[in-house]
């Protein structure tokens, strides 16, 4: 199959839609391309779902023009418009009595005869659309009986045998675990790299979109707030201000949400580096600890962590040692905490200093825990944590 | 089993129940003469009862009973509801309602032209009544059930004034009415034969027609909406042809019963399918069979006293899809 690239498939201009005449977004214009894959994000009721049925023309617009292949997209016939484009619903559909292949086959609706009945090539485009989601196996159980994420899988064989240029998905992974969430995102990249298809889906996780995204759309307040590739749209206060997000930083970094330690639990000091601390300080923010951490290089994966969760870093920029004048401060600051984690990366010279910290925390008394322990082996000391009394260097338990 | 077979298979049973439904009765027709008389009618009473009686009920009962469910099909899977059967629309109130005025008021008994096709007359111009309401809202309203609380609630308005009519009528006048409106193909002119052939082959071809639709409104409008169907004419078109059959049958017959509602589950069990390209010819022959079945119970079980059709087609129906539902375990 070749795949034009470059010419845009869908054009959105000065659109506005919404319900009897109420608009809910308006002032829209979007254009998109073959081969894109679209998220489109907003917090509940911002119109996602709206814009999605007036694309898929369920809903007519209140005003403005669209554009499918460059034609207007009322001028299609249903039948016209049925070849072009397919839509994966929220709506719960399980009829009953229907093998996974009689389900998917309803697809072809738009190909076959006024009986519906298959030819050889629809037969094809069917077991190829199984194989495209990786449901061949499920061919011939009944459709009742999946689970919710092989019943997406199976919708989507379904639009997919439509043979459609444009796919729209409205909230494709909701109700799905974290296996079938990852394979449908992965199924849809797929379809737009080699099938050249434009998908548009509407997602709540903003993760995931801007991981798997070419373009993301940002829908609030009426209006598209921002949209292009998410490398240059998903930045931290963007994303929480879409959101609205109190506790939550998205840090566009790691392309992820983190919920900084806003604890008013003891201090604990994390000796880090190389990505080994990041994990050991999720688990202490989420138990309400206060975080310490150093001495890091400013590229390091814990440093980003560590900002994300609204620690007290002591970072430098990227060299071949740590330097004094950093580890003294971060001697100070360990004074004040309750205990210290050793995440240490072995091996690494470049984080060699960080050793005297550990040392340090020894000749004052604070406990030191090794990250090489198991990371649940932390419960007694943070169930003790929460009975502390804090003194000024030491802590008395 | 290969739905050709199940078909054929079917096919003899109605045929075979039909031939029972002729010799077995009050008058018992010795299965040698039924041929015979078949292909010589003459002016002995074996030949009139069964020219004059028997033939005609038999092949209403085939008729009405595939017509019966075919409606309750198409309404099931439009409604996408398993409950909903050929009178949900308000279509047998309609009719109801005409039939009692003639049957419980004096109003049209000065009429020049009363004749016995009278209160079928009426049944059908009360079924398309109500008809051409609900077509006419379903034109206007998207939902389907907003539709469906339409249709309740013009039975509930026919089947109010009927009430105030009963309370105005003689006891005498009662015995019939309800004896009507628990149906009958008892009755039946070969003139009333001809009408329902007429009417009602062609609408069962237009279901037929609309099988490819339907099997796509399985998914609910807006996915038949995407796959190419202009969603509101086949509706229009589905209503029509659903409401047509209901009321012909209703005015012809009175309102039978259940066969709307249980026949299309029952058919789903047989053919294991929901495909309704194999649906509506499987609810027309297990329809006929079922409603065969029930006739026959019907007028022999307590012979010379003719039980209605509509609590045999209830009483004993009603436990065999319990039972088909139970054993298949099917969600509907």
């Amino acid at each position: 199959m070749t795949v034009e690239r470059g010419d845009n498939i869908l054009e959105i201009s000065s659109l506005s839609i919404g319900y009897d005449n109420t608009a809910v977004v308006s002032g829209i214009d979007l254009h998109f391309k073959r081969g894109q894959l679209v998220c489109i994000l907003g917090p509940n009721g911002a119109g996602k779902t709206t814009l999605l049925r007036v694309l898929s023309r369920h809903l007519k617009p209140i005003s403005g023009k669209i554009a499918l292949k460059g034609r207007e997209l009322s001028s299609y016939t249903q039948l016209e418009l049925a070849r072009v484009m397919a839509v994966v619903l929220t709506e719960r559909v399980a009829p009953p009595l229907f093998s996974v292949y009689q389900f998917v086959a309803l697809g072809r609706y738009p190909y076959t005869d006024f009986l519906g009945r298959l030819k050889p090539d629809d037969d094809k485009a069917v077991q190829d659309a199984l194989a495209l989601v990786g449901a061949d196996m499920l061919s011939q159980r009944d459709f009742q009986g999946l689970s919710d994420g092989e019943r997406q899988k199976v919708l989507l064989a379904r639009a997919l045998c439509q043979g459609p240029e444009v796919l729209i998905l409205d909230e494709p992974t909701a109700h799905l675990d974290l296996k079938h969430r990852l394979e449908v995102m992965g199924i849809l990249r797929n379809l737009t790299r080699e099938r050249g298809i434009l998908v548009i889906a509407s997602l709540h996780d903003v993760d995931v979109a801007a991981k798997v995204a070419d373009v993301v759309v940002m829908v609030k307040d009426g209006e598209i707030t921002e949209w292009g590739p998410p490398e240059e749209v998903l930045k931290a206060k963007k994303v929480e201000s879409l959101y609205e997000l109190e506790n939550a930083v998205f840090s566009s970094k790691l392309g992820t949400l983190e919920l900084p330690a806003k604890g008013q639990g003891p201090q604990v000091f994390v000796v880090g580096g190389n990505g080994e601390g990041a994990g050991v300080m999720r688990l202490l923010a989420k138990k309400g600890f206060k975080l310490s951490t150093g001495v890091l290089f400013k590229n390091d994966l814990d440093y980003f962590v560590a900002r994300a969760l609204g620690a007290n870093i002591l970072a430098q920029e990227p060299s071949g040692s740590i330097s004094r004048d950093m580890l003294l401060r971060a001697e100070k600051l360990l004074s004040n905490c309750l205990f210290l984690v050793d995440a240490l990366p072995v091996g690494i010279k470049a984080f060699k200093g960080n050793q005297r910290l550990v040392e340090r925390a020894r000749e004052l008394g604070i406990e030191v825990v090794s990250k090489d322990m198991d990371l649940l082996n932390l419960e007694p000391l943070i169930k003790d944590a929460s009975r502390v009394t804090f003194k000024k260097g030491r802590c008395a338990i | 089993m290969k739905p050709a077979v199940t078909f054929s298979l079917l096919l003899v049973l109605v045929i075979a129940l039909s031939l029972v439904n002729l010799v077995y009765g009050g008058v018992s027709i010795p299965f040698e003469r039924l041929l015979d008389i078949l292909a010589h009618p003459g002016d002995g009473v074996d030949s009139i009862i069964l020219w004059d009686i028997r033939l005609p009920r038999a092949i209403a009962t085939i008729l009405g009973g595939a017509i019966l469910s075919v409606s309750g099909l198409l309404l099931q899977v439009y409604f996408r509801n398993p409950v909903v059967g050929p009178f949900i629309l308000g279509i047998s109130s309609g009719a109801t309602l005409m039939v009692s005025l003639v049957m419980l008021t004096t109003l049209f008994l000065k009429l020049p032209f009363h004749s016995p096709y009278i209160t079928t007359a009426f049944g059908m111009v009360g079924s398309f009544l109500v008809v051409a309401v609900v077509v006419a809202v379903a034109s206007r309203v998207k939902s389907g059930i907003t539709l469906l609380i339409v249709g309740l609630m013009v039975g509930y308005m026919c089947h109010s004034v009927t009430s105030i009519l009963m309370a105005f009528a003689e006891k005498q006048q009662i015995k019939g009415f309800v004896l009507w409106q628990l149906g009958s193909f008892n009755g039946f002119k070969w003139d009333e034969i001809g009408l329902l052939f007429m009417a009602g082959v062609p609408l069962m071809i237009m279901a037929y027609g609309l099988s490819k639709p339907l099997n796509a409104l399985l998914l609910g409008e807006d996915y038949a909406l995407s796959m190419g169907i202009d969603v509101r004419r086949t509706r229009m078109a589905l209503l029509f042809v659903a409401c047509a059959l209901a009321g012909l049958i209703t005015a012809l017959a009175g309102p039978v019963a259940f066969i709307g509602l249980a026949v299309p589950h029952m058919a789903r069990m047989i053919f294991a399918t929901s495909d309704n390209r194999i649906l509506i010819p499987g609810v027309i022959l297990t329809g006929a069979l079922v409603t065969s079945l029930c006739d026959l119970v019907a007028r022999n079980l307590m012979s010379p006293v003719e039980l209605p059709l509509s609590a045999i087609t209830a009483f004993f129906g009603a436990p065999v899809v319990i039972s088909l539902l139970m054993k298949r375990r099917v969600k509907l």
